[in-house]
């Protein structure tokens, strides 16, 4: 098989496979999850035959005509980035969905889990492989939305709810800004084909100095930075763990929250070795890293701590990716892609090891847990080594990669020189202390000391092997990359970084370089760190106080008032665009053709009325004309609704004679068949209501709709008159090619039916479906008011 | 309750009137008529049944949501748009051939009268659906 075909076959499975989910379901009932895990194994196959070429330093795109007119191209792109990302989340999805069947209750609704799993597994899948850059912000969005359905998974849970909305409009709002980027950047080169506008100098040139690189640049970091929480965007990212733990695992530490990095890796050639980039990317990282990593410490929910951990080590990558100068465009390429592997498994395995915890003790306080070495082992030996490796302790992948993003924060600062050749070193070294605190207060909050409460199960024990295996496999990543980097390096992260530098890029990664001043640096990080736990607690309670005194100095604060105000401000305006009687909007919908029609009637034509009308009305038009207007005025003047009615459908039934008297048998045979039905219509909703019109109509009302009704007369009656006599119209009439080409081209001799069903086909089918939505509407009117009362 | 002349007037024009609008139906491409007039003629038809009857005494022989209909309607339109595409042409591009059928002799077909019944089957069902949820509202 070909490279392309299997990674088209791994996106696209993905969708298939979980659309016939459900009827999976019917044979396999409580182990569908097995089904999930083999369609993920599938992609994970599929993505490794492809592999072994772009591992090698190839790459391989290849494009399907999409939208010609617009010249745009559905088109996968494989390189080494793209590869590593195919695997991170093929990967730990098999992890993940194989976990589920033991986290999943069997009374859950296991086909909507598995379904939203595998489309997400799929949107991520498309996205990391878009070439194109229209096509990437849709996978994008899939991302989002599939996300919002998992935070949401269960519905009646407020804070889930709550969550879920919050996610979809940080994530989501921020991908519209990302594609306003994207547009920007087709403004400056013509094109969406990411391909083309990496591999060629003079474009990126052409970028580079451009007006419109800054916008574009901060437009699509608004976009990476909602994504991975970034910034003050990092607001949705605690709140997502209300979905399921298996969620959390593998959208909001693994796979998901990474796409923003993905992307700030993606645009690395176009924009980096510039200062914007360095100082916009470098500043949010920084300033994200330790502000998280300082948030972290109030958390009592072990999830919300591995939330902030997570937002915090995204911040390592940001920060990392940001390196650069015109000389060295990517210093801390190698060490950010080699740490988001990393952080990939470790945080993970963690995120497991806290679902396992959660499940057995019936609960996610970390206040109430501790002791827990005793009743699970295991689970604590597992823990320990994936918060370990976060911590950066050697001889865990984690140290490995700390110790490189020290190494790049020497280099960078070096090369900045001045202030920054202690600052940004200092920066990383406090990111570290902090990353160290909080992985300690994980081990150490829920596996060592002492039982903190006695609500806890009397029972615990270790979970089901289901549960055991995936993170012990995690753990065990962990190690080994730990241990023999070198595998990882060669196959992974130089074929990675290479495409994101667009050079060939050669590691040396070992676990013992020498005494250097990185290892200096963790050697300070754990002394400082140990320091720092030591008053883990009361920094978390002056957090907790500061918080109570200034409760409005937070991103969340501003979100709820953002997202309330919008609340009241809709109601209000819903109010005024929607009074709720009828006469309002008649009123409103006249006025506008008044101002349509009449204004620029009066403003143009030289003359209104034409000067040589000739009145030609024979005796049955007169006759005809008297009743209509005997019975317009009886509907408008009758007291009783019963005789309004009546007079109404007089008038229509006299319309249709003026029809036939014109020679239109359609239309006079559809006027009166509809005439019957509103009648009928009519009457049955009459009889439910009082039958006499009673309300009262002050005079300076009755004036002002005497006035609009008057003039809107006065308007068609001009109108009329003017399109009697045949005044030249700017266009010239439609009619006659429907007259002349009804036979000849759709072999019809009613013109007017071919002008429904052929000319105008595709107006008549909106049409039905309107008719169609309508019915819908009266039916949930109706029924909705039936339910109030 | 309605008369006895009502009644039997009623019962004796249904056929007449769906009978007729089948023809407005097949023979709107050339003469008056149409998906449309039909649909309406044949819910007229039927609300003609429901307020002679009443709704009960109808649904005792024929309970029908009519929510079905438009949905085959819109399915049959929009099938009929989709099977021009299967030829290669854009979507709802017409076509007719004549044919010599059993009885009728020969007959222009034409690929829009599909979708003039689909037009058909969706007013039918959605002016019937309305009128029948104004009726059992209480």
């Amino acid at each position: 098989m070909d490279p392309f075909t299997a990674i088209t076959l791994a996106v696209f499975l993905p969708f298939i496979l979980a659309a016939i989910l459900p009827a999976v379901e019917k044979v396999l009932k409580g182990n569908i999850g097995w089904y999930a895990s083999a369609v993920s194994f599938l992609s994970l196959l599929l993505i490794a035959l492809a592999a072994p070429e772009i591992i090698h330093g190839g790459t391989i795109q290849k494009s399907v005509e999409w939208l010609p007119s617009m010249g745009i191209d559905f088109s996968f792109y494989m390189d080494g980035l793209s590869i590593m990302f195919g695997f991170i989340v093929s990967g730990i999805a098999v992890i993940i969905m194989s976990y589920s069947n033991g986290y999943m209750s069997k009374k859950e609704d296991l086909a909507r889990y598995y379904q939203q799993l595998l489309f997400f597994m799929g949107s991520m899948l498309g996205m990391v492989f878009s070439a194109n850059l229209l096509q990437l912000f849709i996978f994008w969005e899939l991302t989002s939305i599939t996300s919002f359905m998992l935070i949401g998974y269960w519905r009646n849970r407020p804070m889930s709810v709550y969550g879920a909305t919050k996610s979809l409009l940080v994530t989501a709002g921020g991908g519209v800004f990302m594609l306003a980027g994207f547009l920007v950047l087709n403004i400056i080169t013509g094109t969406f084909d990411l391909v083309t506008i990496m591999n060629d100098p003079s474009i990126i040139a052409n970028i580079k100095a451009h007006d419109l690189f800054l916008p574009a640049l901060v437009l699509i970091l608004i976009g990476a930075a909602s994504k991975s929480a970034q910034g003050p965007f990092y607001i949705w990212l605690p709140n997502a763990m209300e979905a399921p733990t298996p969620v959390s695992a593998f959208l909001h530490s693994a796979t998901m929250v990474k796409a923003g990095i993905y992307l700030i890796a993606r645009i690395h050639p176009i924009f980096s070795g510039t200062e914007a980039w360095f100082i916009l990317v470098s500043g949010l990282g920084i300033i994200t890293m330790l502000a998280a990593g300082f948030l972290a410490f109030r958390q009592t929910d072990i999830k919300g701590l591995l939330a902030y951990s997570t937002i915090s080590q995204l911040a390592y990558m940001v920060a990392m990716y940001g390196y650069t100068t015109y000389q060295y465009p990517g210093i801390g390429v190698a060490s950010a892609t080699f740490h988001l592997l990393n952080h990939a498994t470790f945080k993970a395995c963690l995120f497991l090891v806290a679902g396992i915890v959660a499940h057995e003790t019936a609960t996610r306080d970390i206040s109430k847990m501790g002791g827990l070495r005793k009743e699970m082992p295991i689970t604590f030996v597992i823990g320990t080594i994936a918060a370990l490796s976060m911590a950066g302790v050697p001889p865990l992948n984690g140290f490995l990669s700390k110790e490189m993003f020290y190494e790049s924060s020497l280099e960078m600062g070096h090369l900045l020189g001045g202030p920054f050749e202690i600052l940004i070193p200092l920066f990383a070294v406090l990111g570290g202390v902090f990353t160290f605190a909080y992985s300690i207060k994980f081990i150490d909050g829920i596996f060592l000391g002492k039982r903190r409460s006695r609500v806890l199960p009397k029972h615990i024990h270790e979970p089901s092997l289901v549960m055991l295996v995936p993170p012990a496999l995690l753990s065990a990543i962990v190690i080994l990359i730990g241990l023999f980097p070198s595998v990882a390096v060669q196959y992974i992260i130089e074929p990675a970084s290479s495409a994101i530098l667009l050079e060939d890029v050669h590691l040396h990664v070992s676990l013992w370089h020498g005494f250097t001043t990185a290892l200096l640096m963790t050697v300070i990080t754990f002394i400082a760190g140990i320091a720092l736990y030591k008053r883990y607690d009361a920094i978390a309670a002056w957090q907790n106080r500061f918080n109570e005194i200034h409760p409005r100095f937070s991103v969340n604060y501003v979100y709820d008032s953002i997202v309330d105000g919008a609340k009241g401000k809709s109601k209000s305006f819903a109010a005024f665009m929607q009074p709720g009687p009828l006469k309002p909007y008649l009123v409103s919908m006249l006025l506008l053709f008044l101002f349509l029609g009449a204004v620029p009637a009066i403003l143009v034509a030289s003359v209104i009325i034409p000067a040589n009308m000739e009145f030609g009305i024979s005796f049955y038009e007169g006759l005809l004309l008297a009743i209509m207007v005997v019975s317009a005025l009886g509907a408008a003047i009758l007291k009783k609704y019963l005789h309004a009615i009546i007079a109404v459908s007089a008038l229509g039934y006299i319309i249709s004679l003026v029809f036939i008297y014109m020679r239109a048998p359609d239309l006079a045979m559809t006027q009166i068949l509809v005439e019957t039905l509103l009648t009928i219509i009519f009457l049955l909703v009459i009889v439910k209501v009082p039958q006499t019109f009673t309300e009262k109509i002050g005079r300076s009302v009755l004036v002002r709709d005497l006035l609009i009704s008057s003039a809107v007369f006065a308007t068609i009656l001009v109108l009329l008159m003017n399109a009697f006599q045949g005044i030249a119209s700017p266009f010239e009439s439609i009619s006659y090619y429907f007259i002349e080409n009804s036979l000849p081209l759709a072999q019809g001799r009613n013109m007017v039916n071919v002008i429904l069903v052929d000319f105008r086909g595709f107006d008549t089918l909106g049409e039905i479906v309107v008719i169609s939505l309508a019915g819908l509407g009266v039916y949930n009117l109706i029924k909705s008011r039936s339910d109030d009362t | 309750m309605t008369t006895l002349i009502a009644r039997t007037v009623s019962k004796a024009c249904l056929p007449i009137i769906i009978l007729f609008s089948v023809s407005l139906l097949l023979a709107g491409h050339d003469n008056p008529g149409g998906g449309f007039i039909g649909g309406v003629m044949f819910a007229t038809a039927v609300s003609l049944m429901y307020v002679v009857f009443g709704l009960n005494y109808i649904e005792a022989l024929y309970n029908n949501n009519w929510d079905k209909w438009f949905g085959i309607g819109l399915l049959v339109a929009s099938l009929t748009g989709i099977g021009a595409m299967l030829f290669g042409y854009n979507f709802l591009r017409s076509m007719s051939i004549y044919a010599t059928l059993p009885l009728v002799g020969s007959t222009k077909i034409i690929s829009t009268t599909f979708f003039d019944i689909g037009v058909y089957l969706v007013v039918i069902g959605g002016l019937l659906y309305i009128f029948k949820s104004m009726g059992e509202d209480k």
